[in-house]
């Protein structure tokens, strides 16, 4: 049955924006937990320990994400292992997100020069204390602006989500299209949707780059 | 028992053998003078003292620890050994005080009143009260240079090790952080300093060490030293440096 696209399902739309937002929300939560531990890894003054990172790093960037919820979501129900959709997603974006956000943060670790830790090892600070009070305020500042962009892409890649079973912004403008067929329409609705997301993380982003600058 | 002792120190990176067979000791008060062409193992010897470089051979004492020994507790060691860097190496995001106050802070766990109180005597010695609340990016390189000084001397350092301190710096700021050397040196503070400033050497160092090709080739009282070269290669090495 075909019908009219109506501000009803505009307003379906932002409802779907909630599982596109908490999608990102746990994505980048998890994705920096593991991050963090891989950028720590990568800068590692001990080999096994940046290797370990390295492999994590090559696998998960030659895996797609899809592949990862496929994995957790069907793969683990055919071992008899009942996944939620939530438990799958938080894990494989987790393990996503973290690749991409532990080489991004390792970029910003190395990019502060080797003479900030020397300095800070030569006043008997221990390797935690240089990073913590030297290494990472100076990294932060510059770890801003990459980090927001893929968190913008981040969360236009929650729409892969719906593979098992999430209907967040993009699936909902399927179903949406499916039953208006005003494809350019809705699809348009979605295309804003999701700008009105990234738009204000990029305004914020060189925002708070401006303000860290002004406070060193 | 002398204060710095190094013996028969061989370093390489790869196969490139940088310290070869480097022998000195530093008495406590003694201010060395470490002279010799670019890439002959100043820097790289300097930087065994306090354990920043490890080495393939013989043996780095500081005041009785072995520096090189693996069980050796470097963070201890470096606390009572302050080091400055050519390219002075403040930290960009903190203000001169907390450049200053965040070893005393951190690793000796000073109280921040007492902290800031240490950086206002530290930045007196060097001429730089005044600017406790400034940003490095602020200060010229000849203050930058003073406030790593200080931040070092925050630390009461039983040996200060100097890199080139002088070199990253235009002609007529150079006086002001010397000034600041010959203070130390009159209050008996021990050091090492790797410098072409020949005069100052001359002036202010009691022993002057020449390497050559990662050996200390030769080295004796400053003013002999300096004076009448015995091998050519100092004489060489003056000659160029004195155009
Ligand atoms: N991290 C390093 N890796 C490889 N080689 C190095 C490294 N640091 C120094 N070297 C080499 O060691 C040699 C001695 O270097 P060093 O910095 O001690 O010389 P220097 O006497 O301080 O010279 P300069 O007057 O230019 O500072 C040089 O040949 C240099 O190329
Ligand atoms: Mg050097």
């Amino acid at each position: 049955m075909i019908r009219e696209f109506t501000f009803t399902d505009v307003l379906y739309l932002v409802a779907a924006m909630r599982w596109t937002l908490a999608l990102t929300a746990i994505a980048f939560l998890g994705g920096g937990i593991v991050g963090l531990a891989i950028a720590l890894l990568r800068v590692s003054p001990l080999a096994p320990l940046r290797w370990a990172g390295t492999v994590y790093v090559l696998v998960v960037q030659g895996t797609p994400l899809l592949a990862w919820l496929f994995v957790f979501f069907f793969g683990l129900s055919i071992l008899g292992v009942e996944v939620s959709p939530w438990i799958a997603a938080a894990a494989s974006y987790s393990i996503y997100a973290g690749a991409f956000l532990g080489e991004i943060w390792r970029g910003c670790l190395q990019a502060i020069p080797k003479t900030q830790w020397e300095a800070g090892a030569s006043l008997g600070l221990s390797m935690a204390a240089q990073l913590r009070y030297i290494i990472v305020p100076q990294a932060t500042r510059l770890a801003i602006p990459p980090t927001v962009g893929f968190l913008v892409q981040l969360i236009k890649n929650t729409s892969l989500a719906a593979v098992i079973g999430f209907i967040e912004l993009t699936r909902e403008g399927q179903l949406t299209t499916a039953t208006t067929f005003r494809p350019f329409t809705v699809y348009l609705t979605v295309a804003a949707l999701y700008f009105l997301l990234c738009f204000p993380l990029t305004q914020a982003s060189r925002r708070l780059e401006r303000r860290l600058h002004a406070a060193r | 028992m002398p204060l710095v002792d190094l013996k028969d120190v061989v370093k390489r990176y790869g196969t490139n053998t940088v310290l070869n067979g480097v022998s000195l000791s530093v008495e406590k008060g003694e201010i060395i003078a470490i002279i010799g062409r670019s890439g002959s193992g100043k820097s790289t010897m300097l930087r065994c003292v306090n354990g920043l470089e490890p080495i393939q051979g013989g043996t780095v004492a500081f005041d009785g620890t072995i520096v090189n020994d693996p069980g050796t507790d470097l963070r201890k060691l470096r606390q009572h050994v302050g080091i400055v860097f050519q390219s002075f190496n403040l930290f960009p995001h903190l203000s001169v005080e907390k450049n200053i106050t965040l070893a005393p802070k951190v690793v000796k766990g000073m109280a921040p009143a007492e902290a800031r109180r240490l950086a206002e005597t530290v930045l007196r010695k060097v001429g730089l009260a005044e600017k406790i609340d400034a940003w490095p990016d602020q200060l010229s390189g000849g203050q930058q240079q003073r406030v790593a000084i200080a931040r070092s001397l925050a630390m009461s350092p039983q040996l200060m090790l100097f890199d080139e301190i002088t070199s990253a710096l235009d002609p007529e700021l150079v006086g002001e952080v010397l000034k600041t050397l010959e203070e130390m040196a009159r209050e008996g503070m021990t050091m090492m300093l790797v410098t072409h400033e020949i005069g100052f050497a001359r002036k202010v160092a009691d022993r002057v060490v020449f390497m050559h090709h990662g050996k200390i080739w030769e080295e004796g009282p400053a003013a002999a030293t300096l004076g009448a070269p015995r091998t050519p290669e100092l004489e060489t090495f003056l000659s160029a440096v004195l155009h």
